[in-house]
């Protein structure tokens, strides 16, 4: 993760923080285009089950991931937040359960995945260590929807 | 001027002068660089167009070889290249335009003749030279790799023309020393030698860029003197990128309008205001689409040399001629249609238009002519690709289609020739005796069908045997927005495009168990007395099967390349003209969605591809439903038409089938008046509409109408009805004892019909109005006395 160096000398980086059940997860403010509250994606049927639907943003319509189903929970009842982010293939949309604060943290507190955590590896870059819990950071371009469909389940 | 430090080009403007040439005006910049490639780029696009231009000159030059203005114009295309090649220190490029243009300056100066020889050599070099900027422009350089020798031997030929044909040798070669002085940019000559000197190594770009340093003083003078004509400085070139971005946006701002214009329906005040921002947002788009068109003079001028180069090959004699250039088309549809075009002159010129001594022998003129045709109809645009030789023998169509196993021997007995012209459409067919270079293969006119058909455009083919052959090409005006109907299932809106749409069924509640039929898992619906395969959308979607029966639904009669089907839907909403938005690739590879669009209500809603559903559902052609079997509505003879039977005043009237767009329930309150004269909102256009049956004076104000929206060719009109009756197809009536056709009459459903003449004459009078509008001979065949056209329209007025 290039975003997060885990350089000697302590750098401070701005981490967007959300919030998926109970979990914390972190994503580099530089890949957010822009924080959307209470969106209703529209269904897509016969999409792969990560795909929450489409969304509609500034004249285009955005292919929206359900982190849920991404990382295996079961999906929310409740209406989502969502994030629109982009990598090199276009805005993309992420719905998460809910933003929660920008943070800044130093990049002395991060540390890489442990080589133990197996399941959807891919999709974690390491863990900022918060004061009460961990903040996982995510890999922006590994939850592009294209991506995802080739990411293998357990692997 | 100091150029110390300074990137030597900030921005380049076209001006194109009175003669239509580009310079280049070079305008110097202080403390920015610009990017070499960048210029290199613009530089390649500038000179492509010069050579298309030149392109069109050659072919030209062939049949007027004395047109001194072509001469020049071919000249400067040359000259300008060779120009800018000093700059940019393409040697390779330079030294070919150096040659070209020696010999191009002995033409325009009338040493040499330009024969069809040297007209040869001179498209040889126009293709060394498109080469080597393909080079330039994907390497970034003009590498050579035994191209070198391919361009030395080029150059051979075309200084061998140039000593072979003039006597006076010491002439010449003055001549050609003059030649690249002969310009007035004395600045860039100077260049030209600059950039020869130091270049020993190819295309460094700051090798060329030191040389324009170096130079700098006389290229500021050449942007000082700038050209005198300022009418031409008003084109400027826009990336395409940015085109689509403003379109995105137009569309945004049209949603937005449409939620503005339903807030404040209620609101007084804000109602000439949102009606402002509901003009503003109309001719915006209008423009913005516009800046999208190109004249389909772009693809057209390929063409002249084509012919040129198949006539050759083939040995045929054919005159090309062109007509509707200036009509334009969505850029991205003017690239799609580009193959089509190719493959449908390549069948003219190879099975169409005959040998000259063939021709002679069946009293033909021994030169063929091609025409090709553009013109606006209506929203789409026509493209005809005809020729005047053999046609297509209907009897060897039949047989080589059995021959390959494309239509059982039976069926192909029995097919109409229509029908069978339709088979040339299918993969793998040609009625060539032997593959040739040119065509043959059976690739041809599947491909026309399929790239046609995929931008949502139609081809349609006429023949008649010893006279020739028309390719008819119907394209929509743009892609960007298409008319579509809006469906409804599982709870959602889906947009179904209606260029695939050929009918609407509905059936209610109690019909339902009755009228879906079930062969073991199939449903199927009768159509007219024919079984029609039926897709049930939601099931389609995945939902679970639950029962069809007891529940309202509508079928949606699609017919996807052929391939005639039913799709069950839960409801449907109004029709509306969605603007296209692209899908994401994971959602395009659930292949069932051609893209999303925004409705007005601000619901987003998928675009269903009928193609796709129909293979998703294993629906295939079949032999009843073979593509010939598409066209029926245009039937064999003209005389066999379909209508839309309507009942006008209490009495039943007939619409031709093709010339109706829509039918639309609209509000009485809708209706506004022009001159008296009742005219409907529709779509942001103005429709004119006419009320024969005189509904709209006793409708209430809160009551709607039943408007048929019809089309003749351009021109639009929406006719007021009391309801609609059925589609029935009709044939002419004979008048007893002379035996011939009485016009504007049908008999439909067992009744004598009155047509509406939808041919409208476009002045406001409303004298002319009438004649147009009368349903002749109506009064005498059954002694009524209703309401024609004319009183209708004296009424309103």
């Amino acid at each position: 993760m290039s975003k997060v160096p885990e350089s000697e000398s302590a750098k401070l980086i701005q981490v967007c923080s959300v919030r998926v059940a109970e979990e914390l997860y972190g994503i580099p403010l530089g890949d957010i285009l822009e924080i959307v509250g209470g969106a209703r994606p529209q269904a897509v049927p016969l999409a792969p089950d990560f795909i929450a639907g489409l969304v509609h943003y500034r004249g285009d319509v955005l292919t929206t991931v359900n982190l849920r189903r991404v990382l295996g929970m079961p999906p929310a009842e409740m209406v989502q937040d969502l994030l629109v982010l982009e990598d090199a293939d276009g805005p993309f949309g992420l719905a998460v359960d809910s933003v929660r604060e920008v943070l800044t943290v130093s990049s002395a507190d991060f540390e890489a995945k442990p080589s133990t955590v197996r399941k959807r590896k891919a999709l974690f870059a390491g863990a900022f260590k918060l004061r009460d819990s961990l903040m996982v950071m995510l890999e922006t371009a590994q939850l592009q929807p294209m991506r995802l469909a080739q990411l293998p389940e357990d692997v | 001027m100091d150029l110390a430090g300074a990137g030597f080009l900030k921005s380049r403007a076209i001006f194109p002068d009175n003669n239509g040439e580009r310079r280049w005006a070079r305008c110097v910049a202080h403390g920015e660089e610009r990017r070499m490639d960048e210029l290199i780029r613009e530089f390649v696009i500038e000179s492509q167009e010069g050579l298309d231009r030149m392109e069109r000159c050659l072919t030209d030059l062939e049949s007027r070889p004395d047109d001194a203005e072509l001469l020049a114009e071919i000249f400067r295309t040359v000259h300008t290249i060779k120009g800018a090649t000093g700059f940019l220190g393409f040697k390779g490029l330079e030294t070919l335009a150096h040659s070209g243009e020696n010999l191009l300056g002995m033409l325009r100066d009338g040493t040499i003749a330009a024969d069809a020889h040297v007209i040869t050599v001179l498209l040889d070099l126009l293709d060394g030279l498109r080469s080597i900027l393909k080079r330039i422009e994907e390497e970034g350089g003009e590498s050579c790799d035994g191209k070198e020798l391919q361009d030395t031997e080029l150059i051979r030929r075309l200084t061998a023309l140039q000593t072979a044909s003039t006597e006076a040798g010491a002439g010449s070669e003055r001549e050609k020393c003059a030649a690249p002085l002969a310009k007035p940019e004395s600045g860039r000559s100077q260049n030209e030698s600059g950039a020869n000197k130091a270049d020993g190594h190819g295309t460094l770009p700051d090798d060329a860029r030191a040389q324009g340093r170096g130079h700098g003083a006389e290229i500021a003078g050449v942007a000082a003197t700038p050209p005198q004509s300022s009418a031409a400085e008003s084109t400027l070139r826009v990336d395409v990128k940015l085109l689509n971005r403003l379109m995105n946006l137009v569309g945004e701002l049209v949603l937005t309008r449409n939620q503005v214009l339903q807030a404040t329906a209620a609101d007084q005040g804000m109602t000439m205001l949102s009606r402002r921002l509901d003009m503003v947002t109309a001719d915006l788009r209008e423009g913005v689409m516009r800046a999208r068109m190109q004249p389909v003079s772009n693809i057209f001028s390929k063409v002249p040399r084509m012919v040129r180069d198949l006539s050759h090959t083939l040995g045929r004699s054919v005159r090309l001629e062109m007509e509707g250039q200036e009509t334009e088309l969505d850029k991205s549809l003017l690239e799609a249609i580009k193959d089509p075009l190719t493959h449908a002159v390549r069948n003219a010129l190879d099975h169409g238009i005959e040998a000259p001594a063939a021709r002679v022998a069946q009293g033909k003129p021994e030169e063929g002519v091609l025409r090709l045709r553009a013109a606006q109809e209506g929203s789409h645009v026509v493209v005809e690709i005809s020729d005047d030789g053999s046609g297509i023998a209907v009897e060897s169509v039949r047989a080589r289609a059995v021959e390959r196993g494309l239509v059982a021997p039976e069926r192909a007995a029995e097919m109409s020739k229509r029908e069978l012209l339709q088979l040339i459409f299918l993969p793998g067919f040609s009625t060539a005796r032997q593959v040739t270079n040119v065509s043959g293969r059976g690739v041809g006119m599947d491909v026309v069908r399929t790239n046609v058909e995929k931008i949502g455009g139609k081809v349609e083919l006429d023949s008649q045997p010893g006279r020739g052959t028309t390719v008819r090409m119907r394209i929509p005006l743009t892609l960007a927005i298409i008319p579509a109907l809006i469906v409804r299932s599982l709870g959602q809106s889906f947009a179904l495009p209606q260029s695939a749409l050929s009918e609407l069924v509905h059936v209610s509640g109690e019909e339902a168990k009755r009228a879906i039929e079930w062969m073991e898992d199939a449903p199927v619906y009768r159509l007219r007395g024919h079984l029609l395969p039926l897709v049930i959308l939601d099931r389609l979607l995945g939902a679970a099967a639950g029962d069809v029966g007891g529940r309202e639904h509508f079928i949606a009669v699609l017919d996807a390349d052929g391939r005639k089907y039913g799709l069950v839907v839960d409801g449907l909403a109004d029709p509306e003209e969605i603007v296209v938005k692209p899908l994401s690739p994971i959602l395009k590879s659930v292949g069932l969605y051609s893209g999303a669009t925004v409705l007005g209500s601000a619901e987003l809603a998928l675009i269903l591809d009928p193609g796709a559903m129909a293979t998703m559902a294993g629906i295939t052609v079949s032999e009843r439903d073979n593509p010939g079997n598409r066209s029926d509505t245009d039937g064999e003879e003209a005389s066999e038409f379909e209508y839309l039977v309507v009942s006008v005043g209490g009495r039943q009237a007939a619409v031709p089938l093709k010339e109706v767009l829509r039918i639309e329930q609209v509000p009485a309150a809708r209706m506004e008046y022009v001159d008296r004269r009742p005219v409907l909102n529709f779509g942001g256009r103005l429709l004119r509409v006419e009320d024969p049956g005189g509904r709209l004076r006793s409708a209430a104000s809160d009551a709607s109408v039943l408007v048929v929206v019809c089309s003749d060719g351009a021109r639009h009109a929406g006719i007021v009805v009391d309801q609609v009756l059925d589609v029935a197809k009709g044939s002419e009536l004979m008048e007893a004892g002379s035996e011939s056709a009485i016009p504007g009459l049908r008999l439909l459903c067992e009744r004598v019909t009155s047509v509406f003449d939808l041919n409208l004459p476009s002045g406001r009078d409303a004298t002319r109005c009438e004649e147009g509008f009368t349903q002749p001979a109506a009064e005498e065949q059954d002694g009524t006395n209703e309401p024609t056209m004319a009183t209708s329209w004296r009424d309103a007025g």
